[in-house]
């Protein structure tokens, strides 16, 4: 499908456990009936599990970018976005671990943006990279700024490690809050910036 | 004055962090790297779903399934990752039926 010849096979990338064969095929004993459940994310057991941690992103928010990607007339069904709240989670473990490795080749201890950056280029998603500086100017930028620019604040400054208390400073309404729930972070600028190249601008191929 | 929104994550971040101190050896995450991975996670769910939904088996039903995810999966070089988690899912009773006709081919001969 894409021409891209990218190492994503996981045997050459030196990832422990088995790199399972393409064809293989799990029974699923009956239909999805798509009865409701309470929990965030249902394993019925019939997916084999090969991963060992089960943390995953609230299946709320990632059902609604889901729907705000697809045309507006289509419809997700449930298993279909509780696999991609899992494919979310080994998602961000794969970019992880290649950044970790990086980090630990350079003999750091931190793992920072460049690794990030240079991890999603290595593993195939080279594509993600220049909107992602982009967001990222505008995010320091928004986050420096505080001084002239009445509307922004910043509750640490740049470069330390992220702790949850550091989201939990007062500041003033409609700037970033966090309660380790969900949330909208949302950084509001009164300067007028160029438009942010959206996902719909990115080529997909 | 225009003020407007700059850009709104949406995923909680604190979520995001937990699952990348998950991985093994990592000690620690900076600022920029944490917030460059929440932000690659939303372009990846809007990636991949999209792309399922044009590249699924039924058209006519406007619904992506998990099979369309599999499908995705096996056959970009991007999602290629997620072949593990993503096994192709038959119904017990089309398997039972393929094995039948497997059997009645073999007594032909």
């Amino acid at each position: 499908m894409d021409g891209d010849s990218s190492t994503t096979d996981a045997s050459q990338l030196g990832m422990t456990g088995e790199y399972m064969a393409s064809s293989h095929y799990v029974l699923h004993p009956q239909d999805d009936d798509g009865e409701e459940n309470m929990n965030d994310h249902e394993d019925g057991g019939t997916k084999e599990n090969y991963r060992e941690q089960d943390i995953y992103l609230p299946i709320a928010n990632v059902a609604r970018i889901m729907k705000n990607a697809v045309p507006q007339t289509g419809k997700i069904a449930k298993d279909a976005k509780e696999c991609v709240q899992e494919c979310v989670s080994e998602f961000i473990s794969f970019i992880t671990s290649e950044a970790s490795e990086r980090c630990h080749q350079e003999k750091r201890k931190t793992i920072n943006g460049e690794d990030i950056l240079f991890a999603m280029s290595t593993l195939g998603f080279d594509m993600y990279v220049d909107p992602l500086k982009l967001y990222l100017q505008k995010f320091r930028e928004a986050m420096k700024g505080e001084k002239g620019m009445p509307g922004v604040a910043v509750g640490e400054s740049l470069g330390e490690d992220l702790t949850d208390d550091g989201f939990a400073n007062p500041l003033p309404a409609g700037i970033i809050t966090a309660d380790g729930q969900q949330q909208n972070v949302m950084v509001y600028t009164t300067t007028a910036y160029p438009q942010i190249p959206t996902v719909q601008q990115i080529q997909f191929s | 004055e225009e003020e407007f929104v700059l850009q709104a994550i949406s995923l909680p971040i604190s979520r995001v962090r937990l699952i990348m101190k998950s991985s093994p050896d990592v000690s620690s995450i900076n600022q920029d790297a944490l917030f460059l991975t929440t932000k690659a996670t939303e372009l990846f769910v809007q990636h991949l779903a999209l792309t399922s939904f044009n590249n699924r088996s039924q058209t006519e039903a406007n619904t992506l399934n998990y099979s369309d995810l599999a499908k995705t999966a096996e056959e970009s070089d991007t999602f290629h990752f997620l072949t593990d988690i993503l096994p192709k899912k038959i119904l017990a009773q089309d398997y039972l039926k393929t094995l039948e006709q497997m059997q009645d081919e073999d007594s032909d001969f």
